[in-house]
């Protein structure tokens, strides 16, 4: 655990000290190195956990996130080049060490075994984030943005922390492979329902189920391209984390406390895919996309059946992936055409013809077309769903046609059509942004040939 | 201010405080109230503004009337069990007597209208000495009586405090003001958890002066009073009012901060008895207080550009920095880990 | 000789993260030996090393 969270912090001098002109090669490289030694985690073991020791431990859950976590932090400080280019250095000292800031508590938040040490890095990740949303984005909505995702989680997340203190007070540890083995404390009384209650709302919050994802959009569109990534592809997959270790732990209270959760989760996976349908803003458009996908996610951790969470597990790491490929493609025309407004930025295609490429790869991933592991996560959830309850089949059904729909008009209007005449002379496409997206479909086009390794427990 | 009388001052209120500090008698303990009082006092009105003069006659008064009670308080429980001893505080009258006030010396509320008022009167190195100083002996007293007092009384009143203090710190612009709140909800985080844990109370106290001497010196090597100072003293000590957002940051309690530190502790001793609604109200009121933190934070650093701002631009200023601040802040954001370590001292 | 120094003075920080690694390391391997000297102590669960094996958790 160490080997990966040590350096990782080294990362921070090397970002400080670092010769001006080399500041992002050596970053970049050390975080791709790092990435590249956190590989190893994805090898199988014996045993449930690797790598235990008193307070963190990878599983077969944690591991395919943590080396997303890992390999997400190069994309992110290759992704920013362009728009930190007219900052002077010490601004730009600071945006990467606040970026390499999250990484350490992202990972311990992935890897903790100690509940409360769960807990505080996933609240620690918060100030980071906010600094990167209000002070590198570029309205002053930003603000209001900053506001709506600090208080959204805290608000959910203060009942987290009372009962997660009032179950260690009942059990007497906190430790998550202690707790699994234990009976579960959490009854069928009032206290027990509002404490699963308490337990599962802040990575409903985070995660974000439908109702609870108002900070979303919001923080999408203001944040600078880093913090989208880091948004759509780490902090999301905290929520869907955090519900995947709270339901092992709530026992038999998951059966009743989850009908409310499954009808917002999958009426939502509905109503934000034909919202996506009329979005008029490109970033918006990729933020509810993952209000959508994550639906799935939610809906899939709730029923707790194996299918479904190993369904959860690739949904969650390959819409990490996808997603962040997406807001980097709408970064390159933000860059390139100041605007995300979809009506402005239409028919790219003649004149970014190898992004096109890019956008075509994305979306036909983003869309779950075979042989993704897009498609093999919603197959999975969708079955596990339809085992579940025979009607839901009708509500994921029509999710994955609003999903191609979206997806197909997304591509259609970024690429298709007559470019608009005003148009004139846009900067190619550059090798960094060719590289960015390589590093994004890889893995996911790897992943086909070996899906076991992101498919959790199964 | 002339040296002398500065010294003076100064060593009296060391003397008054260790006097209250040390006391196992209620006349000591309320003599070293009364020099602190009066130390004070010359203090508050050196600047001789007519404001200043204003805030030394309220605080005078309030803690004279403070005094008297407390005074009042120990008198009627020599009267009933014949000794004065302060651990010995056992007649319920006095008990109610003792804690209104001692609750008037902390500003918790709903004895806490003086607090901001002073403090708005005051230049902000007096504000910090009231808001930390000043508050340590009743805090001492309270933490010798804690074995006798109400315990429903305290945390109602630990949590009209985190209230008003949350909720009244929301429309201020003064910094001194915004900080007397914060001060207020934070005295009521340490009364609730007065009777059930005095020691972590004790250390809640001692991180929450640790933290806001931070803030408190960081506006003060910039003269920040008020929000729209703050809004343009970033050109003055940029790396200054980075720190700063973390040290407010840190006294609205965010982890991995130090703040984070004593919340979770309270929050935890709560539930241990059985507290667990407390818990649950005290915490989502200090979101309250995080609020105008944040919006200080955002004053402070965040809404640097990119954005153009239309304001005169100030100069950096050569001062010197106080090291002082520099220790202050920099422990006021990462004590967090050092947790175990300093739960197994207190 | 002066190329070599100025090299060095610019390229001095690669050797943070190697280094954060090393120390990484260093530090696991305590906490696995910590570990599994505490779990020798109990008589149901020590076990001996086979020949050819490393360690008895992997």
């Amino acid at each position: 655990m160490l080997k990966i969270i040590i350096p990782t912090i080294m990362l921070l001098p090397t970002a400080l000290l670092s010769p001006k002109n080399l500041i992002w090669t050596n970053t970049t490289t050390h975080s791709l190195l790092i990435a590249a030694i956190s590989l190893q985690w994805l090898h199988p073991t014996y045993f449930p956990h690797k790598n235990l020791s008193q307070w963190a431990g990878v599983d077969q859950i944690s591991a395919p996130l943590l080396v997303l976590s890992c390999w997400l932090l190069p994309l992110m400080l290759m992704a920013s080049q362009n728009h930190l280019q007219q900052e002077p250095m010490v601004r730009k000292r600071i945006f990467i060490t606040t970026l390499i800031t999250i990484q350490p508590f992202i990972i311990l938040a992935f890897s903790a075994t100690e509940v409360i040490l769960f807990y505080i890095s996933f609240e620690a990740t918060l100030i980071p984030t906010l600094i990167l949303i209000t002070r590198w984005g570029n309205q002053p909505e930003r603000l209001s943005a900053g506001i709506y995702l600090l208080f959204y989680t805290l608000i959910s997340s203060l009942p987290l922390l009372v009962t997660l203190l009032h179950l260690h007070t009942q059990t007497g540890t906190l430790h998550l492979p202690t707790l699994e083995l234990m009976h579960p404390s959490l009854t069928l009384s009032w206290t027990g329902t509002l404490s699963g209650l308490a337990l599962l709302m802040t990575f409903m919050v985070k995660a974000p189920l439908y109702g609870l994802h108002l900070w979303l959009p919001k923080a999408h569109v203001e944040a600078p391209i880093a913090g989208s990534m880091l948004l759509a592809a780490l902090l999301l997959k905290l929520g869907g984390y955090g519900i995947m270790r709270v339901t092992m732990l709530m026992g038999p209270l998951t059966s009743y406390l989850c009908f409310p959760f499954m009808t917002l989760a999958l009426w939502g996976a509905l109503m934000t895919s034909s919202i996506c349908l009329r979005q008029t803003d490109l970033k918006s458009l990729i933020a509810y996309s993952s209000v959508s996908h994550m639906g799935l996610v939610i809906a899939a951790s709730m029923i707790q059946t194996d299918w479904s969470f190993s369904g959860a597990m690739i949904l969650m790491i390959s819409h990490g992936l996808t997603s962040s490929m997406l807001f980097c493609l709408a970064n390159t025309n933000y860059e390139r055409t100041h605007s995300r407004i979809l009506l402005l930025t239409r028919g790219l295609q003649p004149l970014l013809p190898l992004m096109s490429t890019w956008w075509l790869l994305a979306n036909l991933t983003n869309m779950a077309l075979p042989p993704t592991t897009n498609l093999m996560a919603e197959l999975t959830i969708m079955t596990a769903l339809f085992n579940w309850s025979m009607p839901t089949i009708i509500l994921t059904g029509l999710a994955t046609l609003l999903t191609a729909s979206y997806t197909l008009f997304m591509l259609l209007m970024t690429q298709r059509g007559t470019s608009p005449s005003y148009i004139t002379s846009i900067p190619n496409s550059n090798t960094r942004e060719h590289l960015l997206m390589t590093l994004h479909i890889l893995p996911m086009l790897l992943l086909m040939l070996k899906p076991e390794l992101i498919s959790g427990t199964i | 201010m002339n040296p002398h009388a500065k010294l003076i001052c100064t060593l009296s209120l060391i003397t008054g405080s260790t006097i209250t500090i040390s006391s196992n008698h209620w006349v000591m303990a309320w003599t070293g109230l009364e020099i602190n009082t009066l130390a004070i006092i010359p203090l508050i009105s050196k600047s001789h503004h007519p404001r200043a003069v204003e805030a030394s006659i309220k605080y005078f008064l309030v803690q004279a009337a403070a005094s008297a009670l407390l005074l009042f308080s120990s008198m009627s429980n020599a009267w009933t069990t014949g000794q004065w001893d302060i651990t010995q505080l056992t007649n319920p009258t006095s008990c109610l007597l003792l804690t209104a006030a001692i609750a008037i010396k902390l500003g918790l509320a709903p004895f806490h209208f003086w607090f901001p008022e002073v403090l708005q009167g005051t230049s902000l190195t007096t504000a910090l000495l009231l808001s930390t100083v000043m508050k340590f002996p009743p805090m001492t007293i309270l933490f010798m009586t804690s074995s006798s007092l109400n315990p429903t009384m305290l945390t109602t009143l630990a949590l009209i405090s985190a209230t008003l203090g949350g909720w009244m710190g929301l429309n201020q612009t003064q910094t001194r003001k915004i900080l007397a709140f914060s001060s207020i909800s934070h005295m009521g985080w340490m009364a609730v958890i007065i009777i059930y844990d005095p020691k972590l109370s004790i250390l809640t106290f001692y991180l929450y002066v640790l933290m806001t001497a931070a803030v408190f010196l960081s506006l003060n090597t910039t003269k920040t009073l008020k929000l729209s100072t703050m809004m343009t003293s970033w050109t003055k000590t940029p790396v200054l009012n980075a720190t700063l957002m973390l040290a407010l940051l840190s006294l609205a309690g965010l982890p991995p901060l130090t703040g984070f530190m004593p919340k979770w502790l309270i929050l935890q001793e709560l539930t241990k008895q059985e507290m667990t609604v407390t818990a649950v109200i005290i915490s989502m009121l200090s979101l309250l207080g995080l609020f105008f933190y944040l919006r200080l934070a955002y004053y402070a650093t965040i809404t640097l550009p990119p954005n153009s701002a239309n304001h005169m631009k100030q100069w950096h200023i050569n001062k010197h920095t106080n090291p002082m601040t520099a220790i202050l802040t920099s422990l006021s954001t990462t004590l967090l880990p050092l947790s175990p370590m300093m739960l197994t001292s207190i | 000789m002066v190329n070599f120094i100025q090299a060095v003075r610019d390229h001095w920080v690669h050797i943070l993260v190697p280094l954060g690694f090393v120390i990484g390391c260093y530090l696991d391997r305590m906490n696995d030996e910590k570990l599994s000297a505490f779990r020798n102590k109990s008589l149901l669960y020590r076990r001996e090393l086979k020949p050819g094996e490393e360690t008895t958790w992997k």
